[in-house]
């Protein structure tokens, strides 16, 4: 058998077999020298970031320290060297003489011919030039060029199945984490590292879909933004990745600028400095819940293109369905560990509230006895002391006064705990809306009371009682708030599909009923508009603080949304939207 | 003055109902629960006018179970449940099923005791009037 062929065939089964990348680097140098007669062979390989070529692997004599360290520039015209040539063009080039030749740079002093091939990948890439020299002048032939090319070929053939090794490793590593970890950020965190290992880029976001604001939101990021990271929100539709979450698909663009979808509103490079983009949907059973984006700075040299490939495609798509599995999964799993904590505390919470109020009660029937004691024996009690009686009585009202406020505590207490234990039936709108009003509105007013109801509003399936609790809550908090007079307005509109809610972020595809009660009291500042729905918060003296957390907890249990929309200083507007 | 079953599970309870009752001069037996209730229903001696049961015991059918029983010795029996906030739905229900009325154990500012003992004594009337007009009408006829 021809000895290159041999050597060919050696080499190609070293590619596949070989784990250590230097070593077959090592075996194809040697075999570039045994097939051309050179002095001296390496492989130059393209730094992706700066476009350097640099000395990856060498072979043959005369490499000091100082010249390993050498890095050619292919853009520097007078730097450019016969490797840097053949890094431009893609093509095979053999300098004769190198003292003649306008291309070389001299490094090696016996260098007297050359011969560089270009390593070109699946993309069709130049990765790297395999570079062969002679201490002779005209040292290579046509003949030897193509051995040469075959070897480069080879080389391309074990860099790729190199990358493919790494990029399962971390696949793989990817996976394990999926699959262990339930805490989302950690998670998001993870994924993002692992993802700049597999798809070798600069700079890696990871948002996801805040459903409630209906916005993508910036969870880890590998990149500037790393800071920013809560902070920064897309609308679904906006720019590349606002566009990705809307549709679903993914984007891949060599020069997202060029795009006019692209509005650079959070980029992870400077304008002039963004490169290839490349960004894929979190996806869980057709749902999007958030978008993976990647990208690479823009290449120094202009025939340098750092762009993503049809495979980083392939792999972003395939970390954005695993992704979205393991949220859902860990979603699922928290939602879980959370309803059976609730559960318990429910059971809890329920038994300690009858026990606290049987026990309350036998201390009132205490209070009674002590306060018939007293007045049986009045006339005795006098004669001690003249101040005795009243004195015990003044103690006795006390006790009365503290086993009250213990039992509005309860009262609140209860409300809390039964906000979400529904009793559903069948009833209309606007009877419950009616009904509440004419329980809790008191007959005689210094309150303007104004009431509009669309008769459009149809009967749904609710707990009465509780919705009924729900707007009383809001009503007396409203009255409170005018005792000096004002207003009180309650209305109730009719939603279908496709008209919008006041509330945003609710979708409009399905109808509503909108029940507003809107007040001519302070209002809400606006850093308060949420937390006055958290428990014990209140600004009122009266209770525990939770009433509106008991009013959004029977609005959620209803599937519903509440919220206070009026302006600060002209009134509060309470509106609660529930599916019809 | 009445003969009075009180139903509770709760010792101090119990005993908080029976007192204020016998201050008033009534007869009152105690049960800790719905099957000692339910022998007191059957004690031998005349029918109970008045029971006074818990809403909720071993379970939140209690009362309900309290109430049949007492009502299928003594359809003139009144049957006062004791109900807490949360459950005030279901006393509603055990009205629906012949209850006299209920008393809410734990109304903020109200001396609830006090409402116990007018609801009691409204019953007592009440079935006074109801019984001496049955009995009359049957004596008219006799005679």
């Amino acid at each position: 058998m021809d000895s290159f062929l041999h050597t060919l065939r050696r080499l190609s089964s070293q590619a596949l077999i070989e784990p250590q990348l230097n070593k077959f680097l090592m075996t194809a140098l040697e075999a570039a020298l045994g097939a051309t007669g050179g002095i001296r062979a390496f492989l130059a390989t393209i730094a992706p970031d700066t476009g350097e070529l640099e000395f990856a692997e060498r072979a043959g004599k005369g490499w000091t320290d100082q010249i390993c360290k050498i890095r050619l520039q292919p853009h520097n015209q007078n730097q450019r060297g016969i490797t840097g040539h053949v890094a431009i063009t893609g093509y095979s080039y053999a300098a004769a003489s190198l003292s003649a030749d306008p291309y070389a740079v001299p490094i090696f002093p016996d260098a007297m011919s050359e011969a560089a091939v270009p390593v070109i990948d699946s993309e069709r890439q130049v990765r790297g030039v395999l570079n062969v020299q002679s201490d002779r002048e005209a040292a290579f032939n046509p003949d030897e060029i193509a051995k040469l090319e075959s070897l480069a070929s080879v080389i391309a053939l074990a860099l790729t199945l190199q990358e493919y090794r790494e990029r399962e490793n971390v696949m793989a590593q990817l996976g394990r984490e999926l699959a262990s970890t339930t805490e989302e950020d950690d998670l998001s965190q993870r994924v993002v590292d692992l993802i700049v290992q597999a798809l070798r880029c600069e700079a890696c976001s990871l948002f996801l879909m805040d459903e409630q604001r209906n916005q993508l939101t910036l969870k880890a990021s590998r990149s500037s933004l790393c800071e920013q990271v809560g902070k920064l929100h897309y609308d679904p539709g906006e720019g590349l990745t606002g566009t990705v979450a809307k549709t679903g698909e993914i984007i891949r663009l060599d020069d997202p600028r060029s795009d006019v979808r692209w509005k650079g509103i959070y980029p992870e490079f400077a304008p002039d400095e963004g490169g290839a983009f490349l960004a894929a949907p979190i996806l869980c059973r057709d749902r999007t819940l958030g978008v993976l984006r990647v990208s690479r700075p823009r290449s120094t040299p202009a025939w340098f293109h750092s762009r993503f490939t049809e495979c980083d495609e392939r792999t972003l798509q395939a970390i954005g369905a695993q992704l979205g599995a393991a949220i859902a999964n860990a979603r699922t799993f928290n939602r879980l560990l959370h309803s059976e904590r609730m559960a318990a505390w429910g059971e809890l919470s329920a038994k300690s509230a009858h026990m606290i109020g049987n026990r309350t009660f036998a201390i009132k029937g205490d209070i009674n006895e002590l306060k018939h004691l007293l007045s049986e024996h009045s006339a005795s009690l006098s004669n001690l002391d003249e101040n005795f009686e009243s004195n015990l009585l003044s103690v006795t009202d006390s006790m009365e006064r503290g086993i009250g406020r213990l039992e509005q505590i309860l009262r609140e207490f209860r409300d809390f705990v039964m906000a979400t234990q529904l009793n559903l039936q069948e009833k209309n709108m606007n009877e419950i809306v009616t009904e509440c009003i004419q329980e809790t509105f008191p007959r005689h007013s210094n309150v303007l009371l104004e009431q509009s109801y669309d008769p459009l509003v149809p009967s749904i399936r609710c707990d009465p009682d509780r919705i009924k609790r729900a707007l009383s809550e809001i009503v007396e908090n409203s009255l409170s708030f005018q005792t000096e007079g004002g207003r009180l307005k309650a209305l109730t509109t009719f939603l279908k599909s496709g008209e919008s809610p006041a509330i945003t972020g609710l979708s409009n595809t399905r109808p509503y009923i909108q029940i507003e009660i809107i007040d001519g009291g302070p209002g809400v500042k606006e850093t308060n508009k949420d937390k006055i729905f958290t428990p014990f918060y209140s600004s009122r003296v009266k209770g525990m603080g939770l009433g509106l957390s008991i009013v959004k907890g029977i609005i959620d249990a209803h599937h519903g949304e509440i919220r206070e929309l009026g302006e600060y200083g002209a009134g509060a507007r309470f509106v609660i939207c529930l599916p019809a | 003055m009445g003969r009075i079953l009180v139903v509770d599970d709760e010792e101090e309870v119990r005993n908080a109902v029976k007192r204020r009752l016998e201050r008033a001069g009534h007869t009152v037996t105690g049960a800790a629960s719905v099957t000692d209730g339910m022998s007191a229903l059957t004690d031998g001696g005349p029918s109970y006018q008045v029971v006074i049961t818990d809403m909720s015991m071993e379970d939140g059918e209690s009362g309900q179970k309290m109430l049949k029983a007492a009502l299928a010795r003594d359809v003139s029996t009144a049957v006062i449940i004791l109900t807490a906030y949360a459950t005030v739905k279901n006393a509603v229900e055990c009205m629906q099923l012949g209850a006299y009325d209920y008393v809410e154990k734990n109304i903020p500012e109200v001396d609830v005791f006090e409402l116990l003992m007018l609801k009691v004594e409204r019953a007592m009337h009440q079935n006074k009037k109801r019984f001496s007009s049955i009995q009359h009408p049957g004596l008219h006829v006799s005679g």
